[in-house]
């Protein structure tokens, strides 16, 4: 079997596996169809946590996980038939919605082709160093005997401290291998570098959906009170007038430059095996669907699925997923969530505390085992302002999109308040607060770690500042669509006439509580 | 004069934030590109062949269910066994009860060696006699270490 083929039905299989439990919680959304094979592979990194730690191949957990799920799924289906997949939305005012669905199908295919493009690098037989060394020498371990698996993992003569790595990118490797019969490292890459367009495409994909959603609450006549009550389709303004092109072309616009940049921030990793680029891209997935986006089943579902695959992936993607895990949570729930008690506040918690046994269960696995690696690495040492100051120096020049983003958000949060409030564009604040949140976790790190600080910035920093750099370049593509929708003057223009009430409703940021509703994502 | 002020900072924000995202797509594309710069697979197809070629000669060595331990006498050789066929071999925990133990002999002049690096095992026969093999069946012309692919 070639690469190709073999990558191929990697993907068919982790799809498959994500394909159900994404079309419960995502819904029938464009972002859902990355969305799937990226389920998948938390699901193979929740099987190799399982097999590690209570015996039992990796397929046999990865493939139970995934009958489990669909079972669930369908059980839920035939139990309450409206959330089932038959259950169509309104078609009121679909005539109306045809310039969204248009952008919605342009977008998608767009943000498909470019990722296509982003991967030719792939084209080059090049495997990184940590790849080889462990992100797709790892999958091995997987598939040997637990008892085996164990050795590995503990022995002390194998010296790499790195074995206790979350295991998302070497289980998906291992399922890859497993169900191809191809053990090669370069099957590992293709398939990594694969869901690592995933990720891409999904965040880029949230930047199309937010054009829409923006075009669909500052048309010339938009409803108030849009959208509806329960998940709506999308551009359902359900009124008179169509949907403004301008924050729609620029989605697409912004979505397919997004890809660009983030293969060139993440390049030559994209394509190499390495596991950065995807808890990268994964958080900033999660920032798009669960602090930017408005609120609504979908788009937490989609937020849960991009934090538990940064959070899988590598040490500094659990930490900014945690953090990810409480401002998602804060944002669900608001002031007005507290003060109106459990049953407001009681789903977004529960979903948090999901989401954080499953984070945890891997390092506190580690632990439990004494396996390389898990024992902390901080240092003593005395020269924390030293450290903290190479750290400072050493990532600034790769932080040079800050200059352009801070003084666009000031701008924006000054004068467009109004209009990214009334596009149902959350605060984006919380972007820079996810940004603060992942830039501490590997600062931190570095500053806290007993390595020599001057070779280890030195040979990491390019890979490890990726999720602030791909943040930075995010927020100010979001800026990019608040800001189309607020160049037409008028009725339907800048959102100084709306009621007050309406945009306090709508916000979703740190200086308004953030309302349950529906999202802004699309149908198809 | 809201109005205005509106238009004219979103007209603002909107340029500077496409012309900057366009602007580092650009160089984002470049960057994709030079991967597949000449120079750029010649080192990814060399790295490739030398640890295809560690790898072969380390299965002409240990045969399935034999337990293995990697030489730790040289960090950078027991980091490129580890590399080579760290996901299939067995390792042996303690070291001293493999049934074999590998390491890698380098500076190799000649043929069969992979850029100058051959794995060579050791092991001990139920009559106390030390056997010393060297690993067989690929090879790569020249001498390594192969060029270093980005950390």
């Amino acid at each position: 079997m070639t690469t190709v083929l073999a990558t191929l039905a990697a993907i068919a299989a982790l799809s498959a596996a994500g394909s159900l439990p994404v079309a419960a919680a995502v819904g029938p959304r464009w972002f859902a169809v990355p969305t799937a094979p990226l389920t998948g592979a938390v699901l193979a990194a929740v099987a190799a946590t399982a097999s590690l730690t209570f015996g039992g191949a990796l397929l046999t957990w990865f493939v139970g996980l995934a009958v489990v799920a669909a079972l669930v799924v369908v059980t839920v289906w035939v139990l309450e038939p409206a959330r089932g997949p038959w259950a169509r939305p309104s078609t009121r005012g679909a005539r109306r919605l045809t310039r969204s669905r248009k952008a919605g199908v342009v977008g998608f295919l767009a943000v498909v082709v470019s990722c296509g493009w982003s991967l030719r690098g792939l084209r080059s037989p090049t495997v990184g160093f940590d790849a080889r060394a462990l992100w797709v020498m790892r999958p091995g371990w997987f598939l040997q005997t637990h008892a085996q698996l164990l050795i590995d993992m503990k022995t002390r003569g194998l010296v790499l401290t790195q074995s206790a790595y979350p295991p998302l990118v070497s289980a998906s490797a291992a399922v890859a291998w497993r169900i191809t019969g191809v053990h090669t490292a370069r099957l590992g890459v293709t398939t990594i570098a694969v869901l690592n367009a995933c990720a891409l495409s999904a965040a880029a994909l949230a930047l199309v959906e937010l054009g829409r959603g923006v075009a669909a609450r500052t048309g010339p006549d938009p409803l108030p009170g849009f959208p509806p009550p329960g998940d709506p389709v999308p551009g359902d303004p359900a009124a008179g007038g169509r949907p403004p092109w301008a924050p729609m072309v620029t989605g697409v616009v912004a979505a397919v430059l997004l890809v660009f940049v983030a293969s060139g921030v993440t390049e030559p990793f994209l394509t190499n095996g390495y596991a950065d680029p995807i808890w990268s891209l994964a958080a900033v997935g999660a920032v798009a669907f669960g602090l930017q986006a408005r609120s609504g089943r979908s788009t937490r579902a989609a937020a849960a699925v991009m934090i538990l695959v940064a959070g899988l992936s590598k040490n500094e993607g659990t930490v900014t997923a945690v953090a990810l895990v409480a401002l998602v949570g804060a944002r669900s729930v608001g002031w007005a969530g507290l003060r109106e008690g459990r049953r407001r506040w009681g789903p977004p918690v529960a979903l948090a505390a999901c989401e954080l046994a499953v984070l945890a269960w891997w390092p506190l696995l580690m632990k439990a085992i004494g396996s390389r690696g898990a024992s902390s690495s901080f240092t003593a040492s005395t020269d924390v302002a030293s450290r903290t100051s190479a750290v400072v120096h050493g990532m600034s020049p790769y932080l040079h999109v800050l200059v352009v983003a801070l003084p666009l958000s000031v701008l924006g949060g000054l004068v467009l308040r109004a209009v990214r409030r009334r596009g149902g564009v959350g605060n984006d604040l919380w972007a820079w607060l996810a940004l603060a949140v992942g830039l501490v976790a590997v600062g931190g790190a570095l500053v806290t770690g007993s390595g020599a600080i001057g070779p280890w910035i030195r040979s990491t920093v390019h890979r490890i500042t990726e999720y602030p750099i791909l943040q930075g370049w995010w927020i100010i593509a979001v800026w990019a669509v608040v800001a189309s929708s607020g160049v037409r003057g008028g009725p339907g223009g800048p959102a100084e006439h709306l009621p007050a009430d309406r945009h306090a409703h709508q916000d979703g940021g740190p200086d308004g509580a953030a309302v349950p509703g529906p999202p802004v994502g699309a149908s198809r | 004069m809201h109005t205005v002020v509106v238009t004219a900072v979103s007209c603002l924000v909107a340029a500077v934030a496409l012309v900057a995202l366009a602007g580092q797509a650009v160089r984002g594309d470049r960057t994709v590109g030079a991967q597949l710069s000449a120079h750029a697979v010649h080192d990814a197809s060399v790295d490739d062949a030398f640890y295809r070629c560690i790898d072969v000669q380390a299965h002409s060595l240990v045969t399935p269910g034999r337990t293995v331990a990697l030489s730790t006498d040289n960090l950078a050789d027991l980091v490129t066994m580890v590399k080579g066929f760290g996901s299939w071999v067995t390792v042996a925990d303690p070291a001293s009860r493999a049934d074999i133990s590998l390491t890698l002999r380098d500076d190799v002049p000649g043929p069969g060696a992979c850029l100058g690096t051959q794995v060579v095992a050791t092991s001990v026969g139920p009559d106390g006699r030390t056997t010393v093999r060297v690993g067989t069946g690929a090879q790569v012309a020249g001498q390594g270490p192969p060029p270093a692919p980005p950390l």
